[in-house]
Protein backbone atom coordinates (compact mmCIF):
# COMPACT_ATOMS: atom_id res chain seq x y z
CA UNK A 1 0.00 0.00 0.00
CA UNK A 2 2.95 2.28 0.45
CA UNK A 3 4.09 1.43 -3.02
CA UNK A 4 2.56 4.32 -5.00
CA UNK A 5 4.25 7.19 -3.11
CA UNK A 6 7.53 5.25 -3.21
CA UNK A 7 7.21 4.82 -6.92
CA UNK A 8 6.73 8.55 -7.35
CA UNK A 9 9.99 9.17 -5.47
CA UNK A 10 11.89 6.63 -7.50
CA UNK A 11 10.57 7.77 -10.86
CA UNK A 12 9.89 5.67 -13.94
CA UNK A 13 13.00 3.55 -14.02
CA UNK A 14 11.94 1.33 -11.14
CA UNK A 15 10.72 -1.61 -13.26
CA UNK A 16 13.52 -3.99 -14.00
CA UNK A 17 16.52 -5.39 -12.21
CA UNK A 18 18.78 -3.16 -14.22
CA UNK A 19 17.61 -0.31 -11.96
CA UNK A 20 19.92 -1.72 -9.28
CA UNK A 21 19.12 -2.17 -5.62
CA UNK A 22 16.92 0.96 -5.62
CA UNK A 23 14.62 -0.62 -8.25
CA UNK A 24 13.13 -2.96 -5.65
CA UNK A 25 11.30 -0.02 -4.09
CA UNK A 26 9.45 0.58 -7.36
CA UNK A 27 8.03 -2.91 -7.56
CA UNK A 28 4.42 -3.90 -6.99
CA UNK A 29 4.08 -5.60 -3.56
CA UNK A 30 2.76 -8.81 -5.11
CA UNK A 31 5.91 -9.12 -7.26
CA UNK A 32 8.32 -8.61 -4.36
CA UNK A 33 10.89 -11.36 -3.69
CA UNK A 34 13.18 -11.96 -0.73
CA UNK A 35 16.01 -10.68 -2.93
CA UNK A 36 14.17 -7.36 -3.30
CA UNK A 37 13.78 -7.10 0.48
CA UNK A 38 17.56 -7.48 0.83
CA UNK A 39 18.07 -4.75 -1.77
CA UNK A 40 15.75 -2.46 0.16
CA UNK A 41 17.63 -3.21 3.42
CA UNK A 42 20.88 -2.30 1.70
CA UNK A 43 19.53 1.02 0.43
CA UNK A 44 17.94 1.99 3.75
CA UNK A 45 20.99 0.94 5.77
CA UNK A 46 23.18 3.11 3.62
CA UNK A 47 20.90 6.14 4.07
CA UNK A 48 20.64 5.63 7.84
CA UNK A 49 24.41 5.52 8.11
CA UNK A 50 24.60 8.80 6.25
CA UNK A 51 22.44 10.34 8.98
CA UNK A 52 25.29 9.85 11.46
CA UNK A 53 25.37 8.18 14.89
CA UNK A 54 22.57 9.98 16.64
CA UNK A 55 21.11 7.56 19.30
CA UNK A 56 17.60 8.26 17.93
CA UNK A 57 18.76 7.07 14.54
CA UNK A 58 20.14 3.90 16.12
CA UNK A 59 16.82 3.30 17.85
CA UNK A 60 14.97 3.77 14.57
CA UNK A 61 17.44 1.42 12.87
CA UNK A 62 16.47 -1.51 15.14
CA UNK A 63 12.82 -0.98 14.36
CA UNK A 64 13.48 -0.73 10.65
CA UNK A 65 15.47 -3.97 10.69
CA UNK A 66 12.63 -5.69 12.52
CA UNK A 67 10.09 -4.42 9.97
CA UNK A 68 12.30 -5.62 7.11
CA UNK A 69 12.60 -9.07 8.72
CA UNK A 70 8.82 -9.25 8.96
CA UNK A 71 8.55 -8.22 5.32
CA UNK A 72 11.05 -10.91 4.34
CA UNK A 73 9.00 -13.60 6.13
CA UNK A 74 5.79 -12.43 4.46
CA UNK A 75 7.38 -12.36 1.02
CA UNK A 76 8.77 -15.88 1.47
CA UNK A 77 5.42 -17.20 2.62
CA UNK A 78 3.65 -15.51 -0.26
CA UNK A 79 5.97 -16.94 -2.88
CA UNK A 80 5.56 -20.44 -1.42
CA UNK A 81 1.79 -20.13 -1.60
CA UNK A 82 1.99 -18.83 -5.16
CA UNK A 83 4.10 -21.82 -6.13
CA UNK A 84 1.59 -24.24 -4.58
CA UNK A 85 -1.30 -22.55 -6.41
CA UNK A 86 0.60 -22.73 -9.68
CA UNK A 87 1.12 -26.46 -9.25
CA UNK A 88 -2.53 -27.00 -8.40
CA UNK A 89 -3.60 -24.99 -11.44
CA UNK A 90 -1.36 -27.04 -13.71
CA UNK A 91 -2.70 -30.35 -12.46
CA UNK A 92 -6.32 -29.13 -12.82
CA UNK A 93 -5.54 -28.03 -16.35
CA UNK A 94 -4.25 -31.50 -17.15
CA UNK A 95 -7.35 -33.07 -15.65
CA UNK A 96 -9.65 -30.85 -17.74
CA UNK A 97 -7.70 -31.71 -20.86
CA UNK A 98 -7.99 -35.43 -20.16
CA UNK A 99 -11.74 -35.13 -19.58
CA UNK A 100 -12.22 -33.09 -22.75
CA UNK A 101 -10.35 -35.71 -24.74
CA UNK A 102 -13.06 -38.27 -23.90
CA UNK A 103 -11.17 -39.61 -20.91
CA UNK A 104 -9.77 -42.40 -23.01
CA UNK A 105 -6.11 -41.39 -23.02
CA UNK A 106 -6.03 -40.93 -19.23
CA UNK A 107 -3.47 -42.97 -17.37
CA UNK A 108 -4.28 -46.54 -16.35
CA UNK A 109 -7.14 -47.12 -18.78
CA UNK A 110 -7.50 -49.94 -21.26
CA UNK A 111 -6.89 -48.89 -24.81
CA UNK A 112 -10.15 -49.74 -26.61
CA UNK A 113 -10.78 -50.11 -30.30
CA UNK A 114 -12.65 -47.42 -32.25
CA UNK A 115 -16.06 -49.15 -31.99
CA UNK A 116 -15.84 -50.13 -28.34
CA UNK A 117 -17.39 -48.46 -25.34
CA UNK A 118 -16.88 -48.62 -21.61
CA UNK A 119 -19.88 -49.52 -19.45
CA UNK A 120 -20.08 -48.05 -15.97
CA UNK A 121 -21.37 -50.95 -13.87
CA UNK A 122 -22.52 -48.58 -11.13
CA UNK A 123 -24.77 -46.62 -13.49
CA UNK A 124 -28.38 -47.74 -12.91
CA UNK A 125 -29.21 -46.69 -16.48
CA UNK A 126 -26.41 -48.66 -18.12
CA UNK A 127 -27.34 -50.77 -21.14
CA UNK A 128 -28.34 -54.26 -20.03
CA UNK A 129 -30.41 -55.94 -22.74
CA UNK A 130 -29.58 -57.10 -26.20
CA UNK A 131 -31.31 -56.03 -29.37
CA UNK A 132 -32.66 -59.56 -29.74
CA UNK A 133 -34.25 -59.37 -26.30
CA UNK A 134 -35.84 -56.05 -27.18
CA UNK A 135 -37.06 -57.46 -30.46
CA UNK A 136 -38.66 -60.42 -28.65
CA UNK A 137 -40.32 -58.24 -26.04
CA UNK A 138 -41.71 -55.90 -28.69
CA UNK A 139 -43.01 -58.80 -30.74
CA UNK A 140 -44.71 -60.29 -27.72
CA UNK A 141 -46.16 -56.92 -26.75
CA UNK A 142 -47.56 -56.40 -30.22
CA UNK A 143 -48.96 -59.92 -30.38
CA UNK A 144 -50.76 -59.43 -27.08
CA UNK A 145 -51.99 -56.03 -28.21
CA UNK A 146 -53.43 -57.59 -31.35
CA UNK A 147 -55.13 -60.29 -29.31
CA UNK A 148 -56.54 -57.68 -26.97
CA UNK A 149 -57.93 -55.73 -29.91
CA UNK A 150 -59.60 -58.83 -31.32
CA UNK A 151 -61.07 -59.64 -27.90
CA UNK A 152 -62.31 -56.06 -27.47
CA UNK A 153 -63.90 -56.14 -30.89
CA UNK A 154 -65.66 -59.38 -30.14
CA UNK A 155 -66.84 -58.09 -26.78
CA UNK A 156 -68.23 -55.05 -28.53
CA UNK A 157 -70.18 -57.32 -30.84
CA UNK A 158 -71.78 -59.07 -27.87
CA UNK A 159 -72.45 -55.82 -26.05
CA UNK A 160 -74.14 -54.19 -28.99
CA UNK A 161 -76.29 -57.28 -29.41
CA UNK A 162 -74.99 -57.95 -32.89
CA UNK A 163 -74.65 -61.60 -32.02
CA UNK A 164 -77.00 -63.41 -29.67
CA UNK A 165 -74.77 -65.27 -27.17
CA UNK A 166 -75.84 -68.66 -28.51
CA UNK A 167 -75.09 -67.91 -32.12
CA UNK A 168 -71.87 -66.29 -31.12
CA UNK A 169 -70.63 -69.41 -29.45
CA UNK A 170 -71.38 -71.51 -32.48
CA UNK A 171 -69.94 -68.96 -34.82
CA UNK A 172 -66.84 -68.86 -32.74
CA UNK A 173 -66.51 -72.59 -32.78
CA UNK A 174 -66.78 -72.61 -36.51
CA UNK A 175 -64.22 -69.89 -36.73
CA UNK A 176 -61.87 -71.75 -34.47
CA UNK A 177 -62.24 -74.78 -36.68
CA UNK A 178 -61.43 -72.65 -39.68
CA UNK A 179 -58.29 -71.28 -38.13
CA UNK A 180 -57.13 -74.42 -36.43
CA UNK A 181 -58.20 -76.76 -39.17
CA UNK A 182 -57.35 -79.82 -37.13
CA UNK A 183 -59.71 -79.45 -34.20
CA UNK A 184 -62.74 -80.89 -36.02
CA UNK A 185 -63.09 -84.18 -34.20
CA UNK A 186 -63.59 -82.58 -30.85
CA UNK A 187 -65.65 -79.72 -32.29
CA UNK A 188 -68.29 -82.12 -33.58
CA UNK A 189 -68.80 -83.56 -30.16
CA UNK A 190 -69.21 -80.18 -28.53
CA UNK A 191 -72.92 -79.68 -28.48
CA UNK A 192 -73.00 -78.79 -24.79
CA UNK A 193 -73.00 -75.26 -23.53
CA UNK A 194 -70.44 -74.18 -20.97
CA UNK A 195 -73.07 -74.43 -18.24
CA UNK A 196 -73.85 -77.97 -19.27
CA UNK A 197 -70.20 -78.87 -19.37
CA UNK A 198 -69.71 -77.53 -15.91
CA UNK A 199 -72.84 -79.25 -14.71
CA UNK A 200 -71.76 -82.62 -16.05
CA UNK A 201 -68.32 -82.15 -14.67
CA UNK A 202 -69.79 -81.60 -11.23
CA UNK A 203 -72.30 -84.41 -11.30
CA UNK A 204 -69.61 -86.70 -12.64
CA UNK A 205 -67.44 -85.83 -9.71
CA UNK A 206 -70.19 -86.54 -7.24
CA UNK A 207 -71.01 -89.98 -8.49
CA UNK B 1 -71.39 -66.08 -39.81
CA UNK B 2 -73.77 -63.20 -39.63
CA UNK B 3 -71.64 -60.14 -40.30
CA UNK B 4 -68.06 -59.33 -41.20
CA UNK B 5 -65.94 -56.94 -39.16
CA UNK B 6 -63.92 -56.17 -42.23
CA UNK B 7 -63.38 -57.24 -45.82
CA UNK B 8 -59.71 -56.47 -46.26
CA UNK B 9 -56.66 -56.02 -44.10
CA UNK B 10 -54.01 -53.55 -45.20
CA UNK B 11 -50.67 -53.26 -43.47
CA UNK B 12 -49.16 -49.79 -43.52
CA UNK B 13 -45.84 -48.55 -42.17
CA UNK B 14 -44.68 -45.13 -41.02
CA UNK B 15 -41.00 -44.27 -41.40
CA UNK B 16 -38.85 -41.14 -41.21
CA UNK B 17 -36.39 -39.34 -38.94
CA UNK B 18 -36.87 -39.24 -35.20
CA UNK B 19 -39.12 -36.40 -34.05
CA UNK B 20 -40.85 -35.64 -37.37
CA UNK B 21 -44.21 -36.65 -35.89
CA UNK B 22 -44.89 -40.19 -37.14
CA UNK B 23 -46.54 -41.25 -33.88
CA UNK B 24 -48.56 -38.01 -33.74
CA UNK B 25 -49.74 -38.46 -37.34
CA UNK B 26 -50.91 -41.97 -36.46
CA UNK B 27 -52.44 -40.90 -33.16
CA UNK B 28 -54.42 -38.18 -34.93
CA UNK B 29 -55.71 -40.68 -37.46
CA UNK B 30 -56.52 -43.50 -35.03
CA UNK B 31 -57.73 -41.56 -31.98
CA UNK B 32 -58.34 -38.07 -33.41
CA UNK B 33 -56.13 -36.63 -30.67
CA UNK B 34 -52.83 -34.81 -30.33
CA UNK B 35 -50.21 -34.67 -27.61
CA UNK B 36 -47.33 -32.18 -27.55
CA UNK B 37 -45.04 -34.19 -25.27
CA UNK B 38 -42.31 -35.94 -27.21
CA UNK B 39 -41.94 -39.59 -26.30
CA UNK B 40 -39.57 -41.44 -28.55
CA UNK B 41 -41.10 -44.66 -29.88
CA UNK B 42 -39.34 -47.76 -28.63
CA UNK B 43 -38.65 -49.96 -31.63
CA UNK B 44 -42.04 -50.58 -33.15
CA UNK B 45 -45.69 -50.14 -32.26
CA UNK B 46 -48.97 -50.39 -34.14
CA UNK B 47 -52.53 -49.18 -34.20
CA UNK B 48 -55.65 -50.46 -35.90
CA UNK B 49 -58.29 -48.41 -37.66
CA UNK B 50 -61.11 -49.68 -39.82
CA UNK B 51 -62.23 -47.48 -42.69
CA UNK B 52 -64.81 -47.90 -45.41
CA UNK B 53 -63.78 -47.46 -49.04
CA UNK B 54 -65.87 -48.26 -52.11
CA UNK B 55 -68.32 -50.16 -49.97
CA UNK B 56 -65.61 -52.30 -48.43
CA UNK B 57 -64.60 -52.35 -44.81
CA UNK B 58 -60.87 -52.13 -44.71
CA UNK B 59 -58.93 -52.78 -41.57
CA UNK B 60 -55.74 -50.76 -41.51
CA UNK B 61 -53.00 -52.18 -39.37
CA UNK B 62 -50.58 -49.28 -39.14
CA UNK B 63 -47.07 -49.89 -37.91
CA UNK B 64 -45.26 -46.99 -36.28
CA UNK B 65 -41.49 -47.26 -36.29
CA UNK B 66 -38.84 -45.60 -34.14
CA UNK B 67 -36.88 -43.06 -36.19
CA UNK B 68 -33.77 -43.41 -34.08
CA UNK B 69 -30.82 -45.09 -35.73
CA UNK B 70 -30.31 -47.53 -32.84
CA UNK B 71 -33.64 -49.25 -33.62
CA UNK B 72 -33.05 -49.64 -37.35
CA UNK B 73 -32.25 -53.34 -37.33
CA UNK B 74 -35.57 -53.95 -35.58
CA UNK B 75 -37.66 -51.59 -37.69
CA UNK B 76 -36.32 -52.63 -41.07
CA UNK B 77 -37.54 -56.18 -40.49
CA UNK B 78 -41.09 -54.81 -40.56
CA UNK B 79 -40.77 -53.29 -44.04
CA UNK B 80 -41.34 -56.61 -45.76
CA UNK B 81 -44.93 -57.05 -44.61
CA UNK B 82 -46.02 -53.53 -45.49
CA UNK B 83 -48.36 -52.87 -48.40
CA UNK B 84 -48.09 -49.12 -48.01
CA UNK B 85 -45.30 -46.99 -46.56
CA UNK B 86 -45.63 -43.39 -45.43
CA UNK B 87 -42.33 -41.55 -45.38
CA UNK B 88 -42.61 -38.56 -43.07
CA UNK B 89 -40.36 -35.50 -42.79
CA UNK B 90 -40.70 -32.30 -40.81
CA UNK B 91 -41.02 -29.06 -42.82
CA UNK B 92 -39.21 -27.21 -39.99
CA UNK B 93 -36.27 -29.64 -40.03
CA UNK B 94 -34.04 -29.53 -43.11
CA UNK B 95 -32.07 -32.60 -42.05
CA UNK B 96 -35.22 -34.73 -41.98
CA UNK B 97 -35.88 -33.66 -45.57
CA UNK B 98 -32.31 -34.39 -46.69
CA UNK B 99 -32.65 -37.88 -45.23
CA UNK B 100 -35.59 -38.74 -47.50
CA UNK B 101 -33.25 -40.32 -50.04
CA UNK B 102 -31.80 -42.49 -47.29
CA UNK B 103 -35.29 -43.66 -46.27
CA UNK B 104 -36.23 -44.32 -49.90
CA UNK B 105 -33.11 -46.45 -50.21
CA UNK B 106 -34.21 -48.37 -47.12
CA UNK B 107 -37.56 -49.04 -48.77
CA UNK B 108 -35.81 -50.30 -51.91
CA UNK B 109 -33.65 -52.60 -49.83
CA UNK B 110 -36.17 -53.99 -47.37
CA UNK B 111 -39.73 -53.60 -48.64
CA UNK B 112 -41.75 -55.45 -51.25
CA UNK B 113 -41.18 -54.22 -54.76
CA UNK B 114 -44.82 -53.29 -55.32
CA UNK B 115 -45.20 -51.42 -52.04
CA UNK B 116 -47.27 -48.23 -52.31
CA UNK B 117 -45.23 -45.24 -51.14
CA UNK B 118 -46.29 -41.79 -49.99
CA UNK B 119 -44.35 -38.71 -48.83
CA UNK B 120 -45.66 -36.52 -46.00
CA UNK B 121 -44.27 -33.11 -44.99
CA UNK B 122 -45.56 -32.86 -41.43
CA UNK B 123 -45.93 -29.87 -39.06
CA UNK B 124 -47.26 -27.64 -41.85
CA UNK B 125 -49.08 -25.58 -39.20
CA UNK B 126 -45.68 -24.14 -38.18
CA UNK B 127 -45.23 -21.97 -41.24
CA UNK B 128 -43.14 -19.40 -39.34
CA UNK B 129 -40.51 -22.07 -38.71
CA UNK B 130 -40.65 -23.65 -42.15
CA UNK B 131 -37.30 -24.39 -43.81
CA UNK B 132 -38.49 -26.82 -46.50
CA UNK B 133 -40.64 -25.12 -49.17
CA UNK B 134 -43.69 -27.06 -50.28
CA UNK B 135 -42.34 -27.06 -53.82
CA UNK B 136 -39.26 -29.04 -52.78
CA UNK B 137 -41.44 -31.74 -51.28
CA UNK B 138 -43.57 -31.85 -54.40
CA UNK B 139 -40.49 -32.04 -56.58
CA UNK B 140 -38.85 -34.96 -54.82
CA UNK B 141 -42.18 -36.80 -54.76
CA UNK B 142 -42.58 -36.24 -58.49
CA UNK B 143 -39.04 -37.48 -59.14
CA UNK B 144 -39.87 -40.74 -57.39
CA UNK B 145 -43.38 -41.01 -58.74
CA UNK B 146 -45.06 -41.00 -55.37
CA UNK B 147 -47.88 -39.03 -53.80
CA UNK B 148 -47.20 -36.08 -51.52
CA UNK B 149 -49.15 -34.25 -48.85
CA UNK B 150 -48.25 -31.56 -46.39
CA UNK B 151 -49.85 -32.53 -43.11
CA UNK B 152 -50.31 -31.32 -39.58
CA UNK B 153 -51.14 -33.79 -36.85
CA UNK B 154 -51.59 -30.87 -34.48
CA UNK B 155 -53.99 -28.86 -36.65
CA UNK B 156 -55.50 -32.00 -38.21
CA UNK B 157 -54.60 -31.08 -41.78
CA UNK B 158 -54.63 -33.77 -44.49
CA UNK B 159 -54.12 -36.62 -42.02
CA UNK B 160 -57.22 -38.60 -42.86
CA UNK B 161 -56.88 -37.70 -46.52
CA UNK B 162 -53.35 -39.12 -46.63
CA UNK B 163 -54.29 -42.43 -45.03
CA UNK B 164 -57.42 -42.85 -47.12
CA UNK B 165 -55.58 -42.01 -50.33
CA UNK B 166 -52.89 -44.56 -49.54
CA UNK B 167 -55.53 -47.17 -48.71
CA UNK B 168 -57.35 -46.39 -51.98
CA UNK B 169 -54.15 -46.77 -53.96
CA UNK B 170 -53.57 -50.17 -52.39
CA UNK B 171 -57.19 -51.17 -52.91
CA UNK B 172 -56.95 -50.28 -56.60
CA UNK B 173 -54.22 -52.81 -57.19
CA UNK B 174 -55.57 -55.47 -54.85
CA UNK B 175 -56.81 -58.42 -56.88
CA UNK B 176 -60.32 -59.49 -55.97
CA UNK B 177 -60.03 -62.87 -54.36
CA UNK B 178 -62.46 -65.39 -53.02
CA UNK B 179 -63.13 -65.20 -49.31
CA UNK B 180 -60.48 -66.81 -47.25
CA UNK B 181 -59.80 -67.32 -43.57
CA UNK B 182 -58.61 -64.52 -41.37
CA UNK B 183 -54.97 -63.86 -41.04
CA UNK B 184 -54.04 -61.15 -38.62
CA UNK B 185 -50.37 -61.90 -38.73
CA UNK B 186 -48.52 -59.87 -36.19
CA UNK B 187 -45.02 -61.17 -36.70
CA UNK B 188 -42.56 -59.33 -38.84
CA UNK B 189 -42.36 -60.27 -42.46
CA UNK B 190 -44.95 -62.03 -44.54
CA UNK B 191 -47.38 -59.66 -46.22
CA UNK B 192 -51.00 -60.25 -45.45
CA UNK B 193 -53.96 -59.48 -47.66
CA UNK B 194 -56.68 -61.62 -46.28
CA UNK B 195 -60.28 -61.62 -47.30
CA UNK B 196 -61.94 -62.29 -44.07
CA UNK B 197 -65.26 -63.86 -43.39
CA UNK B 198 -66.00 -64.22 -39.77
CA UNK B 199 -68.83 -64.10 -37.34
CA UNK B 200 -70.19 -60.78 -36.01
Amino acid sequence: MEAPPLREEEGEEGDGNEAGPEGALGKSPSQLTAEDVYDISYVMGRELMALGSDPRVTQLQFKIVRVLEMLEALVNEGSLEAEELRMERDSLRQEVQALRGGGAPAAGEVNLGPDKMVVDLTDPNRPRFTLQELRDVLQERNKLKAQLLVAQEELQCYKSGLIPPREGLEGRRQNDALVAGAGNASANKEEKTIIKKLFFFRSGKQT
Amino acid sequence: MAKKTYDLLFKLLLIGDSGVGKTCVLFRFSDDAFNTTFISTIGIDFKIKTVELQGKKIKLQIWDTAGQERFHTITTSYYRGAMGIMLVYDITNGKSFENISKWLRNIDEHANEDVERMLLGNKCDMDDKRVVPKGKGEQIAREHGIRFFETSAKANINIEKAFLTLAEDILRKTPVKEPNSENLDISSGGGVTGWKSKCC
